[in-house]
């Protein structure tokens, strides 16, 4: 263990300690709760996000599936290749 | 947009809560009337001063709001005054704690301080059902603006009442003819109230952070929907 936790003041057994604890305790849980909050509504951000990507990917797919007539077909790039940072450029015609 | 600068601004949150802490523990001396129990008072009184102060900053972004036509002052607004109500929260049940080992009681209703937060609480826990109860989205912000500056007003009018009537229990602290904290004990407390507000800056931005995102998707969804309508739209960080 340290020393200085040991060197420091322990919060007293009495009556003050224990609602000065209380207090702060009371003060963490609020924030918990708030951080706890916020991270579902991430994780809500997160499955859309997830959601819209795949739509994205369905629509570029199906152009390019059309594009990709016969003798064609290989000079096309791939899903992820197309939703890849200037992965799309290029890619059809 | 509103994530920028984020990081170094919890990092700063955490050192400034950290020594705070710190000095509340370590260095303030232990108060000869309430002993212990007065520590409390480091973390009661910088919660409902920011707490009100954002009140106050809700209410001056929903003037800009009203005056400008800018839709990203009404979402300041509503994030102000969000984070102040939980702050409120905070407040409202440290200083009960602090009243219940202090004065014996969870809560004394002839105290003019303490029912007088109470009121500017429930006040702005109206605010919710008041803004999401209109539907059209240009005329709640309006109409939220409005309230956000009504009860911005209120919150100092109301300050003042209670520093001018008699106080029965709760402690009066500064401008006060004792001449208020002692040197070590005002450090700790300028510091509890600095790291209290880094820490309501960081969520506000936090909050906006999240509202902008969700707006940014909606916008990707309406897009993806109706790409040549959306494409061209301007999108304000949603309120929800």
């Amino acid at each position: 263990m340290p020393a200085w936790l040991f060197a420091a003041p322990s919060i007293p057994n009495d009556v003050g300690g224990k609602y000065v604890a209380g207090a702060y305790i009371v003060f963490v849980l609020l924030l918990l709760i708030y951080v706890a909050i916020m991270g579902m509504k991430l994780a809500r951000i997160e499955r859309d996000l997830r959601e819209v990507a795949e739509i994205a990917e369905s629509r570029t797919a199906a152009p390019a599936a059309d594009q990709a007539a016969p003798g064609r077909g290989s000079q096309e790039p791939s899903i992820s290749d197309s939703l890849a940072p200037g992965g799309s450029r290029g890619g059809g015609a | 947009m509103y994530g920028k600068g984020l990081r170094p601004l919890s990092i700063a949150t955490v050192i400034a809560f950290a020594i705070t802490l710190s000095l509340v523990f370590f260095y303030a001396p232990i108060e000869a009337d309430q002993g212990f129990l007065q520590k409390i008072f480091y973390l009661h009184v910088p919660l409902a001063i920011v707490a009100l102060c954002g009140f106050i900053v809700g209410g001056i972004f929903a003037v800009l709001h009203l005056r400008r036509d800018d839709p990203r002052y009404d979402a300041y607004s509503y994030v102000s005054i969000h984070i102040s109500v939980i702050f409120a929260v905070g407040a409202l049940l440290t200083g009960s704690i602090w009243a219940k080992g202090s004065w014996g009681h969870w809560w004394v209703w002839n105290e003019p301080t303490l029912v007088s937060f109470l009121i500017v609480f429930l006040l702005y826990a109206t605010y919710y059902p008041f803004r999401y109860a209109i539907e059209d989205r240009q005329r709640q912000a309006r109409y939220a603006s409005v309230f956000a500056i009504t009860a911005g007003a209120f919150v100092p009018l109301n300050f003042l009442a209670v520093r001018a009537s008699a106080s029965l229990v709760h402690p009066r602290v500064f401008a006060t003819a004792e001449g208020g904290l002692p040197g070590s004990m005002m450090l700790t407390f300028l510091c509890a109230i600095g790291s209290m507000a880094l820490l309501w800056t960081t969520l506000v931005k936090f909050e906006l952070s999240a509202k902008s995102a969700q707006g940014q998707m909606k916008r990707l969804r309406r897009a993806l929907d109706a790409p040549t309508s959306a494409a061209t739209s301007r999108i304000a960080p949603e309120v929800h």
